[in-house]
């Protein structure tokens, strides 16, 4: 028999408590009507209209966690301090830094990278190829993310809203002129195959 | 990063309570940009225990007009309150201020809460691995009046211990000009009197307190407000200066008016004396001028900083002429 005395942990919020009627009458006044507790880590997560379930740390952010242990490394990582925006994703609509967001608050959000924007045969892709709106590549598909977060709630930007929109995204190999001329020529290509879509 | 214990919270009651219990050993959690960047840098000598996400707490981001006074959840996004348009009407240096805070992706995870509640961005406290052990540290002094000082405080150090780090919020100053009140989950502060400097601290809250609201009394009749941010680019960047101005006019003349400053001092620095110019009178260029002039009156510049009374003063004039809408 052990003499170390037990204690009881309440799983909502990590108070020890010296019985189980302690931990019962604790539960009931401070987390009355939360359910039964999540098991720690378990996240849900639509990545590219895919479901996946995970079991994550608390110090994974969103990066690591869909770019080292996924394994879709379209979206890179340079700063690792929300400064240079190539990790962009977008995360329920809204373009975000994923380096600076923890994994295990993500649950339940709906995440596009910038594979899921390739797979969905986006113009933006080819546009970006066409003009040549990339140098050493690296800070490439955050500006492609960005510019579909801007194309998703913008179907035809100004120059001004562009370089507002991408403004938060570094280039070192300074290609910034050709990213606004890109992003206009998926514009004018999505209004296009709309008009055709429609015509038909 | 190195790991640690996460918790959800799903009410303030809940939140308050962990906190309570981890005190200063836990760190709270909003939009993460500023404690992440912390974390991955190791910049203080205690790493915390545990982070609680206060995110999951259900009602926490809304903007509403109710009652003569505007009010804003505390977890309401930067880029939401820059595009609302009541916010843009009325409160005009509040969305500028908040359209002009970090990038565009940053105003989409940042919260109003945490841009007020957020550190210090002095190059010597945040050196990564705590390599300067200053006195927002609890450490021995501030190696900014020595060193490198250009982006320091131009207005003096804190009272308490002369740390000369500025407090780097761009919607601070225009809640101070806005006469906002921060409610929080004990107590409802006026913004002026949230700032306050001690060892890893900014604000007056307390270890077990967070921001539970932002309230905005309706501007009087005849009033405009503007905000103006100097800094190295025009995306990303930390203010060098900001201004925020609300200016009211009765008859052509200026009756009521509050000019706020920031990174210019250790916390927000409402600019009395301009407001004090300003009273009663006309406002034209020269007035604005003379304004600008007062409010750097009492700035006792370092040695690298000299040029941000120039930027302050400049601010000042332009503030008071953007809300006169010249």
């Amino acid at each position: 028999m052990s003499t170390e005395t037990r204690t009881f942990t309440c799983p909502y919020c990590g108070e020890s408590l010296d019985t189980q009627d302690g931990l019962k009458s604790h539960v009931f006044k401070s987390h009355k009507g939360r359910g039964l507790p999540a098991a720690e880590g378990r996240i849900k997560l639509i990545i590219n209209k895919a479901e996946h379930t995970f079991l994550v740390e608390p110090n994974w952010t969103l990066y690591y966690l869909i770019h080292d242990k996924l394994g879709l490394t379209g979206s890179k990582q340079f700063c690792d301090r929300g400064a240079c925006s190539s990790c962009t994703m977008i995360v329920d609509g809204r373009p975000v830094l994923s380096c600076m967001m923890l994994a295990i608050e993500c649950d339940g959000k709906t995440v596009e990278t910038v594979e899921g924007i390739a797979a969905e045969g986006h113009p933006l892709i080819e546009a970006y190829v066409n003009n040549h709106a990339m140098q050493c590549g690296y800070c490439t598909p955050g500006f492609v993310v960005a510019s579909k977060a801007l194309l998703d709630r913008n179907q035809d930007p100004s120059e001004e809203e562009i370089v507002e929109a991408l403004s938060g995204n570094l280039c070192r190999c300074s290609t910034y002129p050709q990213h606004p001329i890109a992003v206009k020529e998926a514009a004018a290509k999505m209004k296009a195959d709309k008009k055709a879509k429609a015509g038909v | 990063m190195k790991n640690f214990k996460h918790f959800n919270a799903y009410s303030v009651d809940e939140a308050v309570a962990l906190m309570g219990r981890y005190g200063e050993r836990a760190a709270v959690i909003a939009g993460g940009t500023d404690i992440l960047g912390k974390m991955k840098d190791s910049i203080l000598p205690a790493y915390p225990e545990a982070l609680i996400n206060i995110k999951t707490i259900p009602g926490m981001s809304y903007i509403k007009e109710e009652g003569g006074m505007l009010k804003i959840g505390p977890l309401t996004l930067l880029a939401d309150i820059a595009a609302n348009p009541v916010i843009k009407s009325k409160y005009a240096a509040l969305a500028q201020a908040a359209g002009r805070t970090a990038s565009p992706h940053l105003r989409n995870m940042g919260t109003i809460a945490g841009n007020i509640c957020q550190d210090i961005r002095c190059w010597y406290y945040r050196n990564q691995n705590n390599r300067f052990s200053c006195l927002r540290k609890k450490g021995g002094r501030c190696y900014a009046i020595k060193g490198d000082n250009r982006y320091h405080s131009i207005f003096g150090g804190s009272v308490s211990g002369g740390c000369f780090a500025v407090h780097p919020s761009d919607t601070a100053p225009a809640l101070v000009a806005l006469d906002a009140k921060i409610v929080t989950s004990s107590r409802t502060i006026e913004t002026e009197k949230f700032f306050e400097v001690k060892p890893v601290k900014t604000t007056v809250l307390k270890a077990d307190e967070i921001v539970t609201a932002i309230q905005i009394p309706e501007p009087p009749a005849g009033s405009a407000s503007a905000f103006l941010k100097f800094a190295l680019r025009r995306s990303i960047d930390f203010p060098i200066v900001n201004c925020a101005a609300m200016v009211t006019l009765k008859d052509g003349k200026v009756s009521a008016a509050r000019i706020c400053l920031n990174a210019v001092h250790v916390i927000p620095y409402r600019a009395l004396q301009a407001e004090q110019a300003v009273m009663g009178k006309k406002i034209d260029e020269a007035l604005a001028e003379e304004a600008g002039q007062a409010a750097v009156s009492a700035a006792k510049p370092l040695e690298h900083n000299k040029y941000m009374v120039a930027v302050a003063r400049t601010l000042v004039k332009r503030c008071i002429l953007a809300c006169e809408g010249k």
